[in-house]
């Protein structure tokens, strides 16, 4: 039998919610994908919750909210400890992607569920690869190989092949057949009949006009200038490190084209170390964007029409007058896009223009209805500085506890060390985000003066509260001979030179932007207010799809190109999946299941197959005849033993017993038509037969169009009085086939 | 195993040899007991490759290209090239443009970025004439369209050859390269350092052990200085002799070591202020060029490089200036220069050589591999005396410093290396004669088991190994609803693809690869006036089964000859065959075309029972006849033995034919086994079509 196969969705099918499946092979339990929403709403991860533990490895496949978002949550509170795996971008990006969504959360609400000390020490357990890598687990895993391959949509999306006994399960969501500026097209076409496909069915019903994508970026590039022209600002509510990036490049080509002066920003967070990181992700991108640094060592990222801002009061400076602003959060919920959607909102010379269709009941899914509402209401909240009597307060709060502290520590200083130095004041004013914590600051102007200390450097201790210097108590021992020396103390290191170094450098995780670590170092105590108002929405509003995924014609002829012996959809609305459904029993495979949220179902292959060895004797008997990449004979052989009790192949001693004949081969009317063109014969298509000659008509039956099960044999038919024309050109036809 | 036979030519490709599809060959082409022109030829089951293509930097012209006319190119299915060294990638273009080579070409990332402005460079500044030119920039430019990148750990298949790169550690972006063709694993380490250094990862361990390990021995059995006390070494020397107002030159290749070095004198010159008036040039524009490169492909990198760069540029020198030309340099006063090419053969190093040599307070350092043959090689044994350029001796006054920072492992690298991966191989290239003997010595008592080959090739010393490789089939599908036991029969479709092989009913052709069957159907008309009856009795007396009955739809009378072929009457002037393609049926239709038509052409004759009878047994003895005039021609000697029984002898062995029941008794069994195929050959040859086959 088979490798067993069971697949259980943990959220995210018959709707649009984030992605997260568990997908168990002979046992072991992979989880692919941990998706949360933009409203981070904890009842979506109640089914990972209860299997979180029994999870041997998860895979990522997108650096997107949606695909990886609730893994720092999933790590802190269920438990999930297991083995992270996916490419280096998806865990680069994804670490800036769930940094900026923390800190457009933090800025308008007490958000809590994770802090970037979570995101960091989830991120910590990934092991990265690269694209066709094919990595063999270990220990439980053993005999499992994980690949992950090119999906297309955003930069190291990956397209997750897993493989045990020659059988492949694959994973292939949100993947794009086209080529785009700066990513290759998907290559999921080159896999051919895996054992289990799982896909989603988030597209099937879209089909886009078959347009170019060089129209698209004119299109895009035309609506965009019309209303800078016009004297209006441009907002384009992006991710923060996926999709963002093939925009970009768009409007970069444009600008340098025509020489346009409008400034561009791009808005988020994390903005500046994005573009630092993608520009050193040359290898995971287009062959264009690879070659042009190969010939020219030009990077396609090093944007000279793009400014890179990472909080909203450097774009306040900006002097008014028409411009474009790219920034985050694509869902309009938080972040920056939410503000200046508000400002901007009201006038009419101003456009929102969307590229991805809006997250389920997001403020920008609002917007993109037909027709669009008149005004839509939002929350609006900033975070201030406390004062007056409410500062007091803090304060106060603030050195009840640091006395507690000093006599708790006083008590326990016995205890050799730093342990007891971490202020345990979780749980003080529900109105004041303790000092412990971060502490964002709408206010820019409050971090710029730690600006330079962190350029140097000098990163203090998140647990740095305290207003002394923290105390070591200096006990040492003293034995018969006197002081216990420690040896390492009085090792010249080798490594010296390079911790030196090493310091100057800092840790890679400190390598947030500036304006997000005058976040963190600001201890200012502050609170968060709300106010709803409702806002007139005057702008335009476009839609341009830009999101990078192949329609729903294309996944179905990809569909109908990898033929998976087993399908599993997953991921689109209800009357998506069901279409898809519908559809794939008709045209892909007899076997297709859109599982429920915990279901389990079994795709288990029902394949048999054993393994034979076979003997020299045998094979120089057998002659191969090449067809395209296969190499096919037909043999007749004994089963016999080896020493080691392996099933062996043996020529047969009694004289082969007949078998039928086998014709191989694909005839392609079109082509065979060129062929006997080539060859001199008068061919013509003519009521679905061709023609050939005088009198001969050939034409092929009962179109095998059901792969999977079906006959899947061809029938052809030649038909013609006897004559040397027939034969002649029976001749040429049987030339395209084999005969075993 | 192994044995190393003579130098043949490896053009042959069919060569007659019985085990020619399990035979690994590797030859070396370069790099053979030498150091330079890395390339190394490797061929097992007809598929081959090529690892490196590089030149050797002592020589000119076509004296420097690898012995590429041992090989035919265009046998060559895959080229991989570690990295952008001249002495391991600067005959690529020549080999690419030059010569009938078709197959694909691959390298990591950064080499390939690199190896372009590398190659221009050297086209530009070797100064040798328009013949001895190998190629020139368009050559190289056209050779970049067909070079395809790889990147770490990514397993590529071409042909069935499938091969993936670790990090070696030599220098940015190179590689090892690991094969695997059917299963026989072959590790190429190209240069590689197992020890991290400023910039760059140590060579990784391949997670699989390889069958043969192709390793280099650059260094033989020495053993490096740990790398803090080399270093220091390096400081020191430059900054006492700077302190003595002495010129300090630095002869390195452009790129590679040169970056390395640089990182160690600018951070050591900001650690020391007093040295900030002292000028550091770098007498390299191509090194600038790449700058680029090293600051993308910065994952490639280890972990300290990454981790500064989040700050700033590591590469960006505060205390290092570029020099373009010996003429923007002025001479006064203590410097430090870093000047290529490493091995003082012509250019700037050598320029600035020829100005410092004589002079005792000057200070030559020389960081790395010296190629033998060269100027930098000559000095380190600190002759009286050397030639400049203008032919001219001077007196070698300057002091000479070797201080190695080449990042190739040294001996306790390699053998770590060694017994770590365990391969049973070893084949030692890319060394000195005199270095890789006593390495292959000292390797031989460290190996006792017994087991490990150490083979040490010159260039085009084939080394031939033999594989048993075991082929194996995996039965799928509706053959393999039940596992066969000991004795019964398996028949079916074998497909191989690469070197996987898959046994499957043809009915499950298509389900388990992209091959689909077809039927033909052919329907053929014939024009036939005569009566349908004539046909039926002229049948019948060729065929066994002949069946009569009415076509349902068009309800004309039909005819099934051995359930293949139907005979329709269409109308009163024709007749139709339909039969579906294949050998047999399309014999039996032929016949039945013949015989209508003869019918047609001749008036049906009376015919006589007893005629038949005869002719049966005619054919008989005619068959008989047959049968001994082809096993005659088989075998020569045939006689009629006794009881009916043929005798066939060949060579003095006989063997025994019961022409009834095709049994044959011989004391040679190859004999016997021959003369019974033979046999049942020439019967179902001679024999009428049963009416069994289905």
């Amino acid at each position: 039998m088979g490798t067993s196969v069971q697949v259980t969705p943990l959220c995210g099918v018959y709707n649009e919610n984030p992605l997260s499946y568990l997908v168990s092979i002979d046992g072991f339990n992979f989880l692919i994908d941990c998706g949360w929403n933009d409203l981070f709403d904890p009842s979506l991860l109640q089914p990972l919750s209860r299997v979180a533990s029994t999870i041997h490895a998860v895979l990522l496949s997108h650096p997107d909210t949606l695909h990886l978002g609730a893994l720092p949550y999933a790590m802190k509170q269920f438990g999930l400890s297991a083995p992270v795996y996916s490419t280096e971008p998806v865990y680069r990006l994804g670490l800036l992607t769930m940094y900026d969504q923390y800190l457009s959360r933090k800025q308008v609400s007490e958000f809590d569920l994770f802090s970037l000390d979570d995101i960091d020490s989830a991120f910590q357990s990934v092991t990265r690869l690269t694209y066709s890598q094919n990595y063999h687990l270990s220990g439980k895993g053993e005999g499992i190989v994980i690949a992950p391959h090119v999906a297309g949509h955003l930069l190291g999306g990956t397209v997750w092949k897993i493989t045990k006994d020659g059988e492949d399960v694959i994973y292939a969501v949100d993947f794009n057949r086209r080529k785009e500026k700066h990513l290759n097209g998907t290559v999921l076409e080159s896999f051919v009949r895996p054992a289990v496909l799982i896909t989603d069915a988030y597209n099937a019903l879209n089909n886009q006009p078959p347009k170019q994508q060089r129209e698209r970026d004119r299109d895009f590039v035309d609506i965009i200038s019309k209303t800078l022209e016009a004297g209006g600002n441009v907002l384009l509510p992006v991710d923060t490190a996926g999709r963002v990036l093939e925009l970009l490049l768009v409007l970069e080509e444009h600008w340098s084209l025509k020489s346009l002066n409008f400034p561009i920003f791009f808005l988020t967070y994390v903005s500046s170390s994005t573009i630092d990181y993608v520009k050193s992700f040359l290898e995971w991108m287009s062959d264009a964007i690879a070659k042009s640094f190969e010939t020219s060592r030009d990077n396609a990222f090093l944007l000279k029409h793009v400014t890179l801002l990472i909080s909203k009061s450097e774009l306040d400076k900006v002097p008014d007058g028409p411009k474009v602003v790219l920034a985050s959060m694509a869902s309009l919920e938080a972040g920056f896009s939410h503000d200046i959607f508000v400002e901007w909102a009201a006038d009419v010379k101003n456009l929102v223009l969307f590229t991805e269709r809006g997250q389920f009941g997001t403020l920008s899914r609002m917007l993109q209805a037909d027709p669009p509402p008149k005004a839509v209401k939002v929350m609006m909240s900033r975070r201030v500085p406390l004062v007056g009597e409410e500062l007091i307060a803090y304060e106060e709060e603030q050195n009840r506890l640091k006395k507690e502290e000093a006599l708790k520590a006083s008590l326990i200083k016995e205890e050799e060390s730093k342990a007891s130095h971490v202020p345990n004041i979780n749980s003080s004013d529900p109105m004041v985000i303790d000092a412990n914590n971060k502490h964002p600051s709408l206010d820019g102007q409050h971090g710029s003066g730690y600006r330079d200390v962190l350029i140097d450097g000098f990163v203090p201790p998140s647990t740095s509260v305290a207003p002394m210097f923290p105390f070591y108590e200096n006990t040492s021992d003293w034995d018969d001979f006197g002081e216990v020396i420690n040896p390492d103390d009085y090792v010249i290191k080798d490594e010296d030179m390079d911790q030196a170094a090493m310091h100057i450098g800092g840790d890679m995780d400190g390598k947030l932007d500036e304006g997000s670590a005058s976040l963190i170092l600001d201890t200012t105590p502050s609170k968060v207010i709300s106010n709803e108002l409702t806002v007139l929405v005057k702008s335009s509003l476009i839609y341009m799809d830009y999101e990078g995924r192949s329609d729903g014609r294309s996944v179905k002829s990809i569909l109908a190109h990898v033929t998976p012996l087993k399908l599993v959809l997953v991921h689109g609305s209800a009357e998506a999946t069901e279409h898809l459904k519908q559809h794939c029993l008709k045209h892909v495979c007899p076997h297709v299941y859109a599982p429920q949220i915990e279901e389990t179902i079994d795709v288990t292959s029902d394949l048999c197959a054993y393994k034979v060895q076979l003997s020299e004797k045998l094979m120089s008997n057998v002659l191969f005849k090449k067809f395209g990449d296969y190499e096919i004979a037909w043999v007749d052989a004994e089963v016999g033993k080896t020493e080691n009790d392996m099933l062996s192949l043996l020529p047969i001693s009694t004289p082969a017993p007949p078998h039928k004949s086998v014709v191989v081969g694909d005839l392609k009317m079109a082509d065979f038509k060129q062929f006997l063109a080539s060859k001199g014969v008068k061919v013509e298509f003519a009521g679905g037969a061709l023609r050939c000659g005088e009198y001969v008509t050939l034409r092929k039956v009962g179109l095998a169009s059901l792969k999977g099960g079906g006959s899947g044999t061809q029938q052809i038919i030649i038909e013609g009085p006897l004559c040397e024309e027939y034969y002649k050109i029976r001749d040429y036809l049987y030339s395209q086939f084999y005969l075993l | 195993m192994a044995s190393t036979g003579q130098p043949l030519s490896l053009k042959r490709r069919d060569a007659p040899l019985t085990r020619e599809g399990d035979q690994l060959t590797i030859t070396p082409l370069g790099a053979g007991n030498e150091v330079g022109r890395s390339c190394v030829y490797m061929s097992y089951k007809s598929k081959t490759i090529l690892f490196d293509c590089g030149i050797h930097p002592a020589y000119s012209g076509m004296a420097a290209l690898p012995y590429f006319d041992e090989i035919d190119p265009s046998t060559i299915d895959v080229l991989l090239i570690t990295h952008f060294h001249l002495d391991h990638a600067a005959s690529l273009p020549y080999f690419l443009e030059k010569t009938t080579f078709r197959g694909r070409v691959f390298m990591t990332h950064a080499t390939k970025a690199i190896y372009k402005l590398l190659l221009t460079d050297y086209v530009k500044v070797s100064k040798v004439s328009i013949e001895d030119m190998l190629f020139d920039e368009q050559d190289i430019n056209r050779s970049m369209d067909k070079i395809e990148v790889i990147d770490f750990h990514q397993t590529v298949e071409v042909n069935g050859i499938k091969f993936w790169c670790y990090t070696a550690g030599h220098v940015l972006g190179a590689a090892m390269f690991m094969v695997d063709i059917a299963g026989v694993r072959v590790l190429y380490t190209g240069d590689y350092s197992r020890e991290e250094d400023r910039h760059l990862r140590a060579a990784e361990l391949p997670q699989f052990s390889p069958d043969i390990c192709i390793i280099e021995s650059t260094y033989g059995v020495q053993l490096h200085q740990p790398r803090h006390i080399r270093e220091k070494r390096f400081t020191d020397v430059i900054h006492s002799t700077i302190s003595q107002g002495g010129r300090v030159l630095i002869p390195a290749f452009a790129l590679g070591r040169a970056q390395e070095l640089l990182l160690i004198l600018d951070e050591y010159w900001s650690n020391h202020p007093e040295l900030h008036n002292i000028p550091i040039y770098y007498a390299s524009p191509l090194a600038k060029k790449c700058m680029a490169v090293y600051q993308t492909y910065i994952l490639s990198m280890n972990e300290r490089i990454r981790s500064q760069f989040a700050n700033s540029n590591p590469f960006k020198f505060k205390h290092i200036s570029p020099l373009n030309s010996i003429e923007d340099f002025s001479d006064v006063g203590p410097s430090v220069v870093m000047a290529s090419p490493s091995g003082l053969q012509s250019g700037l190093s050598r320029q600035l050589f020829d100005m410092w040599c004589s002079d005792k307070k000057n200070s030559c350092v020389i960081p790395g591999y010296v190629v033998e043959g060269t100027l930098a090689k000559t000095i380190i044994n600190e002759p009286k005396e050397v030639t400049l350029m203008n032919g001219l001796t001077a007196p070698l006054n300057m002091q000479v410093h070797y201080i190695s920072f080449s990042a190739h492992a040294d001996y306790a690298q390699t053998s770590t290396f060694l017994k770590e991966l365990m391969p049973p191989n070893i084949i030692l290239v890319h060394g000195e004669a005199n270095e890789m003997g006593r390495l292959k010595q000292k390797l031989i008592t460290e190996f006792t088991d017994g087991n490990t080959k150490i083979i040490t090739p010159k260039n085009c010393q084939s080394v031939e190994m033999y594989f048993n490789s075991e082929k194996m089939a995996k039965t799928i599908g509706r053959l393999a609803e039940k596992a066969p036991e000991v004795g019964e029969t398996v028949s079916g479709v074998l497909v191989k693809k690469g070197f996987t092989y898959q046994i499957m009913a043809p009915d499950d052709l298509h389900i388990f690869s992209q091959l689909s069957t077809a039927n033909i159907t052919q329907r053929i008309t014939i024009p036939f006036a005569g009566a349908f009856g004539v046909i039926k009795h002229r049948l019948e007396q060729i065929y066994e089964s002949v069946e009569s009955s009415t076509d349902e739809e068009s309800a004309v009378p039909t005819l099934q000859v051995h359930d293949r072929v139907t005979v329709k009457q269409d109308s009163d002037k024709h007749i139709s065959l339909h039969w579906t393609s294949d050998p047999i049926g399309d014999m039996v239709s032929d016949s039945i075309v013949a015989l209508v038509l003869n019918i047609s052409r001749e008036i049906p004759k009376v015919v006589v029972e007893s005629e038949a009878e005869k002719t049966e047994e005619e054919n008989g003895k005619k068959a008989e006849k047959v049968i001994f005039a082809l096993l005659v021609s088989l075998f020569g000697d045939v006689k009629l033995g006794e009881n009916g029984k043929l005798m066939i002898s060949v060579d003095g062995n006989v063997a025994h034919l019961d022409k009834q029941s095709g049994d044959v008794e011989s004391e040679n069994k190859g004999l016997k086994e021959r003369v019974k195929t033979a046999f049942r050959r020439i019967q179902s040859a001679v024999k009428p079509i049963p009416f069994s086959a289905p």
